[in-house]
Formats: C-alpha cells, structure tokens, sequence
C-alpha cells in the first residue's frame, strides 16, 4: 500500500497538464537530473538500496521526516518490512499550498533478502532521515581462509 | 558551513520540496535525506535562493544487490521577489528534512487601520 500522490488538477486551466508534460521534457535536457515527479516517480514508496559484502547485508533506506519510534521494522527469516508513518502537517485554514512533491501518510515495503542472512544479528540506525540497517550473514557462509602449511 | 563553489557545475540530484503560504510567512520544506545540517550551504545571490547540500554518506563496499537511491548531491534554486525580506530568513533543519521560513516584508504585510470615531 502506498499512498498516492497529492497532484493539483485545475480544472479551469487545461493547458496545465501541457505545460507540466513540457516541464518534465524540458528537464530531461537538463544537465541536472530530472525533478522526481511525473515520468520519475520515483517518491511515492521508500528507496532502498541493498549492498552485500563478505560478511553482511546493508539496508539503506532514504526516509526523511520519518521519526524512529514511528519506525516499525520486522525481519522474519530473509524477508524484511519496514512500515512506518510519515506524518504531515495538519492542514489549517488559510494556508495556500504553492507546490507538493512530497508525500506524507503510511508506506511499507518488503524486501527479501539474501538466504545466507542472520535475523539474530541486526543492527539498525537513523541518522538525517537515512535508515541503516547492518544484517550479519551467517557463519557458515562467510567466506573462510584456511591456511595450508606447504612442505 | 562549508564552502560550495557557486561556479562549478556538477551532478546534482533535485530534492524533492513543497511550499506553503501560512500567517503572513512562506514556509519551504525540502527533503535532503543523509544531509547533515553541516553540510548544507544556503546562499543568496540578487533573487535566487540557492540550496545546496552535499552527502556524506560514507560508501558501502560490496555489491550492490539493489540500488535505487539517488547518489550525488542536492541542489535546488528558489527565485524570490522583492516581497520577501532577505534578512529574516530562517533554516531548520531535522531527519533530512529542510525547513526555510521566509518573512514578508513589513511594507507588505497587512495592517490594522485604526478607525477614528470623532
């Protein structure tokens, strides 16, 4: 479940919807990366990158605004969520609102990881709206130097 | 603070932002997720409000099994008008997300007329 973006239509202006579509276009011309939005929507559900190295897994989850004790994170075997609330600002009267690409509500994602994982020893972090989540593998698939004495 | 060459073009990502008018104040917030607030540089030059923050992140060796997060730093460019007050300008910053306040200026501000009764 991921909660929708919030889009403004006006229904007054048709041509809106044009001059949005010739923004996205005219971004991706740009030398900067396209805007996340339109063609690159991309925000709507949590990114995630998973790094294995010899002896872990790393989560690594941009999840900015986010509190930790709204926080909720399960690993059950290899299967990982991470769900949580991103919460907004109560609208009040008179506010106006110029331009929203950010989203705000609950999200969740599963992730499965790698077979060779260890859900006894986790290790996670919140440090300016990343999560960092350090998953040991288990022993026996670590990667082991034996030392042959050669006569 | 730490120093950002206005002049050299390099990759940036655009963060995501949202802006909203709210008593008299224009409230900017930007989502900068692994920034820190030392690593943000705000600067205003004429009518633009430049925001840069650079990531820290300290890279991960080994594969990557997945790999969706943007990497390279943020930029964003606000133009102000003449209304905005340059010098009452607040930064918030807290689990990667930016919050600027930007004042009205005084003259532009509403103000109560007080009616004289004879």
């Amino acid at each position: 479940m991921y909660p929708a973006r919030w889009r403004k239509n006006d229904l007054l202006d048709p041509m809106g919807e044009f001059e949005r579509l010739q923004d996205e276009i005219n971004n991706l011309f740009d030398w900067n990366y396209p805007e996340n939005r339109g063609l690159f929507d991309r925000s709507i559900s949590p990114v995630v990158d998973v790094v294995e190295n010899e002896n872990e897994i790393i989560l690594v989850c941009d999840l900015p605004g986010v509190d930790k004790n709204d926080l909720d994170l399960t690993i059950t075997r290899n299967v990982m969520t991470i769900k949580g609330e991103k919460k907004g600002r109560e609208k009040s009267e008179g506010d106006t609102m110029f331009r929203k690409e950010t989203w705000s509500g609950a999200f969740q994602r599963t992730i499965s990881l790698p077979e060779s994982v260890d859900p006894e020893k986790i290790n996670a972090s919140m440090r300016d709206g990343v999560l960092t989540v350090k998953i040991a593998k288990r022993e026996e698939v670590r990667p082991r130097q034996i030392s042959v004495n050669v006569q | 603070m730490s120093k950002h060459d206005t002049t050299k073009k390099q990759r940036c990502v655009q963060p995501l932002s949202e802006i909203r008018e709210e008593e008299h104040k224009v409230i900017i917030k930007i989502e900068m997720p692994g920034v820190s607030k030392n690593d943000l540089n705000i600067v205003i030059e004429n009518d633009l409000l430049k925001i840069y923050g650079s990531r820290k992140d300290e890279q991960i060796e080994g594969s990557y099994l997945l790999r969706e997060r943007n990497c390279g730093d943020y930029e964003k460019v606000f133009t102000i008008d003449e209304t905005i007050d340059r010098n009452s300008i607040d930064a918030l910053m807290k689990d990667g997300i930016l919050q600027i306040t930007l004042q009205y200026k005084k003259e532009v501000q509403p103000r109560r007329i007080e009616i004289k009764s004879s």
